[in-house]
């Protein structure tokens, strides 16, 4: 749980023509990070990548043929039940398939495009008409008439005005029959003499006139009633189409979901194939696997054939490069805990996954901020809530719901410590004092739980440099024995002013504070010094000493701005208090007897508390572990872990 | 001075602010000049903030309109950020001039679409939206028919315009009616976004957007009159009654058969020598144009002087944005035909080296 996963790097080799049973284990086993091998071999010029590279792209695009065809459909891509793929894709057959099915689709769809086209070139016709549905004379009389230019029509609204600047220079009539959000109907009329000019205009604001089939004779009513007679029958026609739509979405759906799947696992197996090194008749596969799931994955490999060779190298943590990947195994309550390290920065190998220590000192510096056991309760039942994943709306932020369950029982507890119950200071004893009463205690007491978390974070830094092996770091490093010391007499001296009695004199520890002062100013050349191979050699004594100068006392300002930083655990909490105070004062004025205006705005004033403030305290201490807690030991830039895995288990582990 | 505008403006301020000190400097285009040819200068774009775009694309798979599609990356990317950065009245606006990218990928589609063009080689010619955008725009290009492309657009914004427009397609088979319905109804769009501002967002927005407006619905006029030799009543259909300095007299004027360079001298009295553009117009037009950018772009660049406060500083980091992506799509394309300096460099805009 302290450190990441212990791993060991694998080679194997292989013949070519396993390359895809290889490759599938290795994916059942979900153990294997690979690493891109391409650059070994490559001078072979064996071309088993550049081969997979094509079928991955090949691969890509059924995928992408297949989800429109799908979407087409309205199949869902929800994967099929199935124990897995155990070969890639024929990806000719594949494509004949979807074809086959988009000529089926297509054929549909197009008439079911044709009709619901035609249906609204009908309702264009009822909407040009109905305006004029009264006027007793015949539609081809009145879009002809034998003296007058006309041109009866729908536009877009926005081009009627500009239509009638165009055409100042003829004298023309245009009526607006009937207009909606988009489309206008109108009646163009003109000398016939200026055909020309007000056809132009009436093109150019794409004024489309109304030009009815053969079939429409008669009146404007009398066609109005015969184009609603049709409008009936193609909306029965657009129906049927549809139903045989969803036949063969019935009828395909099973084939079309499997042929997905099959497409996205073969697709995976090429792109991991495609980083393997090519050898002339092999291939060679690198990776990192768990130290602890190494022989599972190695009899897995043996199974499938004796020929393949298998090479392991345990990497020690302290001499582990940059490259091993990373994977953490935190037990699930502690996940939204991880989440917030990880937007921080992801540990290296050699480094002590903070995961744990964070659990503990968040809740408990959030508690110290929130201390009401009424408000705690109630995040937490939240928290619980959000985790259940009942609510959907939030279900992305379930992860976070443990963090909050421990913030609020955290923040319960510190309820105990103050003596608050939803802001009521009278109805709980307190159980050490109440913040708003004991302001100088509580903010003294804040620093030095600061105090405490800062040097925990010098401890862990210390660790760190010791499983690193870097002894330089360790000793005389910022964060190192140097600057713990350093710090740690800098706060007697400090105790020692204020305390007459403080045991150790004072002398002493100036004369530490002094000597880890200048371990840390000449931390580079000490460093080089006791291992050179790790820390290069400065230029100059001289240099390293006045950058080291200023190095510490960047650091003193540093550990001072760090320390007083927590100061403000305490002045949360007594605006904890504060605020729920005016809560009641609010309330009081509000009803003096205690009637029911009062309990609604302590209910309100609560919520309020609960929501803004929890949000505000939750921000402050993500701060605290950021910038004064992290920065003491936390370097972070670790590799992710991300075994090669397959489509269903890597769903089945997104429906978890 | 309200501290609302202040606190709303400052984040995003910053960053246009950041971005714009990222515009390729003089020296740079000195030496993208000087650049022997097309892989030099991919060899110094390398060098540049766009270098991260490039660097995804192997060498020989690097042609130059592949190259400009992953230059035009980092443009997306900026504008992505910006528009998330503005203050929340001022997005609408922001959004619209990046649609205009949207709307150009949806001509090229349907172009794409009517010379039947492949899918891979229309790609490139896009400007690479990726999650910004909706649009369909490989089904698109694949829809078979002109008909079965609208239709896919039917649950888009634009529908409502092309399906109006479709029966022109239809009996004159030519793009024409469509891109212009949708070039009409973006540009009325942007210039909604300018008139919801208000005070002084809405002053910058008209000194910015409403001279791109301008610009683009003065060249149309000139462009419809000189080329296309449409009627006095189309060129009024198909330009725009409203802008910062060109009034709808003007577009009528020139659609009337008005002196065009009068007209010119008159909306952008700044311009020296008009009418030295319009001796021979089939080829001055496009000076003029690169000559109304280069007055745009000095206007960006005050934008950035005096209060800062407001959607100027934005818009014109966008807008230069574009400048030099036009500027580099030249310089690429001219390189890679071994075009000597001298014939390419009139058609650049902003990229200009020490003089």
């Amino acid at each position: 749980m302290f450190y990441p996963q212990e791993m060991t790097r694998i080679s194997i080799i292989a013949r070519q023509d396993t390359a895809v049973a290889v490759t599938h284990a290795l994916a059942e086993a979900g153990a294997l990070h690979l690493v891109d091998a391409r650059h070994l071999g490559s001078e072979i010029k064996a071309d088993l990548a550049a081969d997979w590279v094509q079928k991955s792209a090949t691969y890509a695009e059924l995928e992408r043929h297949a989800l429109a065809l799908m979407q087409t459909l309205g199949v869902s891509d929800s994967m099929p039940q199935t124990d897995g793929w155990t070969s890639v894709v024929d990806s000719a057959a594949a494509n004949a398939t979807l074809e086959q099915i988009e000529r089926e689709a297509r054929a549909i769809t197009e008439r079911v495009a044709g009709e619901t086209r035609k249906l609204e070139q009908l309702q264009s016709y009822v909407q040009q008409l109905t305006p004029i549905r009264e006027i007793d004379i015949e539609v081809s009389r009145l879009s002809s008439p034998r003296h007058l230019f006309s041109a009866l029509g729908a536009m877009p609204v926005e081009n009627v005005a500009r239509m009638r600047t165009s055409l100042a220079r003829v004298p023309f009539v245009l009526l607006t029959l009937r207009q909606d959000q988009q489309q206008a109907v109108v009646w163009l009329l003109g000398r016939r003499a200026d055909s020309d000019i007000l056809e132009r205009a009436a093109r150019g604001a794409y004024l489309n006139p109304l030009s009815l089939p053969e079939a429409y004779q008669g009146t404007p009513g009398q066609i109005l009633h015969a184009v609603e007679a049709e409008m009936a029958t193609v909306r029965q026609r657009v129906a049927a189409e549809k139903a045989a739509l969803e036949d063969l979405r019935r009828l395909r759906q099973d084939q079309l979901q499997a042929l997905l799947w099959h497409v996205r696992a073969s697709h995976l197996l090429a792109d991991a194939i495609a980083h393997f090194g090519s050898l002339r008749y092999t291939y060679l596969v690198v990776g990192w696997v768990p130290t602890a799931r190494l022989s599972q994955l190695q009899a897995r490999l043996k199974g499938l054939s004796s020929e393949i060779v298998v090479k392991t190298t345990p990497v020690k943590r302290s001499e582990a490069g940059a490259d091993v990947p990373v994977g953490l195994q935190n037990p699930g309550f502690l996940v939204g805990f991880q989440q917030l390290l990880s937007n921080y920065g992801w540990p290296r190998y050699q480094e002590l996954d903070p995961t744990a220590v964070i659990g503990l000192t968040f809740p408990v510096l959030y508690g110290a901020m929130f201390g009401d056991v009424g408000h705690g309760l109630l995040l937490a039942l939240a928290g619980l809530l959000l985790a259940s994943r009942k609510v959907r709306a939030l279900a992305g932020f379930a992860g976070l719901g443990m963090t909050i369950v421990f913030c609020g029982l955290a923040a319960t507890l510190f309820g105990f410590l103050y003596g608050s119950f939803f802001g009521f200071e009278g109805v709980l004893p307190a159980l050490l004092f109440h913040p708003l009463s004991n302001i100088m205690q509580i903010l003294l007491l804040a620093v030095g739980g600061g105090v405490v978390v800062l040097v925990a974070g010098f401890l862990i830094s210390i660790v760190n440099a010791y499983v690193d092996r870097d002894w330089g770091r360790l000793l005389v490093g910022n964060n190192g024995l140097a600057g713990l010391l350093l710090y740690l007499s800098l706060l007697g001296l400090a105790a020692a002013v204020a305390l007459p009695h403080f045991p150790i004199p004072g002398a002493w520890l100036g004369i530490l504070a002094l000597l880890s002062a200048l371990g840390v100013m000449l931390s580079e050349p000490l460093s080089h010094a006791i291992q050179g191979s790790r820390h290069p050699a400065p230029d100059s004594v001289v240099t390293a000493g006045v950058e080291g100068f200023f190095e510490v006392f960047e650091m003193l300002i540093s550990l001072l701005s760090n320390s007083l930083s927590y100061v403000r655990v305490g002045a949360f909490a007594v605006a904890h208090g504060g605020l729920s105070a005016v809560i009641l004062i609010l309330a009081t004025t509000a009803s003096a007897s205690h009637g029911l205006p009062y309990w609604l705005v302590v209910a309100l004033g609560n919520l309020v508390i609960v929501g803004f403030e929890g949000l505000v305290v939750g921000i402050q201490t993500l701060r605290l572990h950021y910038y004064e807690f992290f920065s003491k030991f936390f370097t972070g830039g670790g590799t992710r872990y991300a075994p090669l895995t397959t489509p269903h288990k890597a769903n089945a582990v997104e429906q978890v | 001075m309200s501290l609302g505008v202040v606190s709303q403006y400052s984040i995003v301020h910053a960053r246009a602010r950041a971005f714009s000190s990222t515009l390729l400097g003089p020296e740079v285009w000195e030496r993208l000049y000087a650049a022997k040819d097309y892989a030099a200068v991919i060899g110094i774009l390398r060098g540049t903030l766009y270098g991260a775009h490039l660097a995804p694309v192997e060498e020989a798979a690097l042609s130059p309109r592949r190259a400009v599609y992953q230059l035009k990356g980092r443009l997306a990317q900026v504008f992505s950020a910006i528009i998330r950065l503005a203050p929340r009245h001022a997005q609408p606006l922001l959004a619209q001039l990046y649609r205009q990218f949207e709307v150009d990928n949806l001509k090229a589609a349907l172009r794409g679409l009517m010379i039947g063009d492949s899918w891979d080689h229309v790609r490139y010619f896009l400007f690479p939206l990726g999650k910004d955008t909706l649009l369909p725009i490989e089904a698109l290009v694949r829809a078979g028919s002109m008909a079965a492309a609208v239709d896919l657009l039917r649950k888009t914004s634009y529908y409502p315009t092309l399906a109006h427009a479709m029966e022109r397609y239809t009996a004159e088979q030519s793009l024409f009616p469509l891109e212009v319905a949708l070039d009409l109804d973006y540009w009325r769009q942007l210039w909604r976004g300018i008139n919801q501002l208000k005070g002084r967002d809405r002053d910058w927005a008209l000194r910015l957007a409403g001279r791109l407006i301008d610009m683009s619905n003065l060249m149309w006029a000139l462009r419809y009159r000189v080329y296309h030799k449409l009627s006095a009543e189309e060129i009024i259909d198909y330009t725009l009654p409203f802008g910062y300095r060109l009034a709808d007299e003007d577009v009528r004027a020139i659609a009337a058969g008005a002196d065009m360079a009068a007209i010119v001298a008159h909306v952008y009295p700044g311009i020296a020598r008009v009418g030295s553009y319009f001796d021979q117009p089939e080829q001055g037009l496009a000076q003029l144009e690169v000559r109304l950018q280069q007055d745009l772009a000095q206007e960006c660049r005050a934008a950035f002087i005096g209060y800062p406060f407001h959607i100027g500083i934005p818009l014109a980091y966008l807008l230069l944005g574009q400048m030099e992506i036009h500027d580099l799509t030249v310089l690429i394309e001219a390189k890679a035909m071994q075009i000597p300096v001298e014939s390419f460099q009139q058609h650049l805009v902003i990229g200009r080296p020490l003089p």
